[in-house]
């Protein structure tokens, strides 16, 4: 049952990924659309990152105290400073797994 | 000294999986949550495996992982990866000009491989164009494909030694990663409106428990984006027009 269960969330990951590759399929994109769509990988991956760190359990956590905003905000810095994706990276993730231990 | 075909090609394969290394490593701890928690939710190790080799996702896995645990009807669990998985509809669409001339097996190979991290590599308006820029893109995919393979078999293997990992804030690391990706290429304005709105709409949308929250607050920030570089454009052709006849 469980393998079935996999082989059809399987076909929805490939599916939604593949869709709108597929040539044959009548959907024709002008200038405006294309424009519009040039701003799809920043809205989505903020709407990634950005309720991680600030919804946890369903609440909002803006305190001073959450481990997640003191080490996205290092990132945040970091990144607009150095443009390195492994200063970035290696910096935020060490202090948030101090904050993690000692908090 | 002039490349050949192939030398090109191998040049392309080893700059792909150099510049998505970061990525492969950042998300080792997520990888190994998910293969530990197949393996503590009693999959068992094919099940566990074929989790991350087929449909080879991390939020979806994740949470389509729990529900199977907890024996939830088969129409929600599909229903809810189907909704975690839907922003890839916008990826595609994105990619829709440059790969649909392409022949089959590139569209099926960089379509199973279209997860947010690859797509957060074609982003740039030559990307994907010509062969040697599919092959960057393959081996960018491919490599992070084998990673998340790698950590996730390492986390079922680990499985049953470790603790319950879910608690430990180990999301953060997809979060840190997205950071380094987003806030670089904040390089204008439509681009800086289209990061600030998808940051506050994502957070309401997500408090306020709306199943598609992601998907609503991502083509909405889209859209202002695209307005205010409208707005912008405008303007200066207004501006360029008085400047003429003055």
């Amino acid at each position: 049952m469980t393998l079935l269960t996999i082989f059809l969330l399987a076909a929805i990951t490939f599916f939604t990924r593949y869709l709108f590759l597929h040539p044959s399929l009548p959907v024709r994109l002008g200038p405006k659309m294309e424009h519009f769509l040039s701003f799809s990988a920043p809205a989505v991956l903020t709407a990634i990152w950005v309720p991680i760190i600030f919804v946890q359990g369903g609440e909002l956590n803006i305190s001073p105290q959450n481990p997640y905003l003191i080490s996205a905000t290092l990132a945040v810095l970091l990144a607009l400073k150095f443009k390195n994706v492994y200063l970035t990276l290696g910096a935020s993730l060490t202090v948030f797994a101090l904050l993690k231990i000692y908090l | 000294m002039s490349l050949t075909k192939k030398q090109a090609a191998v040049i392309m394969a080893k700059k792909g999986c150099l510049d998505m290394l970061p990525l492969n490593l950042a998300v080792l701890p997520w990888g190994i949550l998910c293969g530990s928690l197949a393996i503590q939710r009693d999959f068992s190790v094919l099940e566990a495996l074929l989790m991350p080799m087929l449909v080879f996702a991390g939020a979806a896995q994740l949470v389509a992982t729990e529900l199977i645990a907890g024996n939830t009807p088969l129409a929600t669990i599909l229903f809810t990866t189907f909704i975690i998985s839907s922003r890839h509809f916008l990826y595609g669409l994105a990619l829709r000009d440059k790969l649909k001339h392409q022949p089959l097996r590139w569209r099926l190979g960089l379509g199973f491989l279209l997860t947010d991290e690859l797509f957060a590599f074609s982003g740039e308006r030559k990307s994907l164009r010509g062969k040697l820029r599919l092959i960057y893109a393959l081996f960018t995919g491919g490599s992070f494909y084998l990673s998340w393979l790698l950590w996730n078999i390492i986390g079922i293997i680990a499985g049953s030694y470790l603790p319950d990992l879910t608690s430990l804030g180990l999301d953060f690391a997809i979060a840190a990663t997205f950071i380094a990706l987003v806030i670089p290429n904040i390089i204008n304005i439509p681009i800086a409106v289209t990061v600030v709105v998808a940051a506050i709409l994502s957070v309401t949308f997500n408090l306020l428990h709306w199943q598609l929250d992601l998907v609503l607050a991502s083509v909405l920030a889209m859209y202002a984006g695209y307005w205010s570089s409208r707005k912008i454009e405008k303007n200066k052709s207004k501006h360029m027009s008085r400047e003429a006849r003055s």
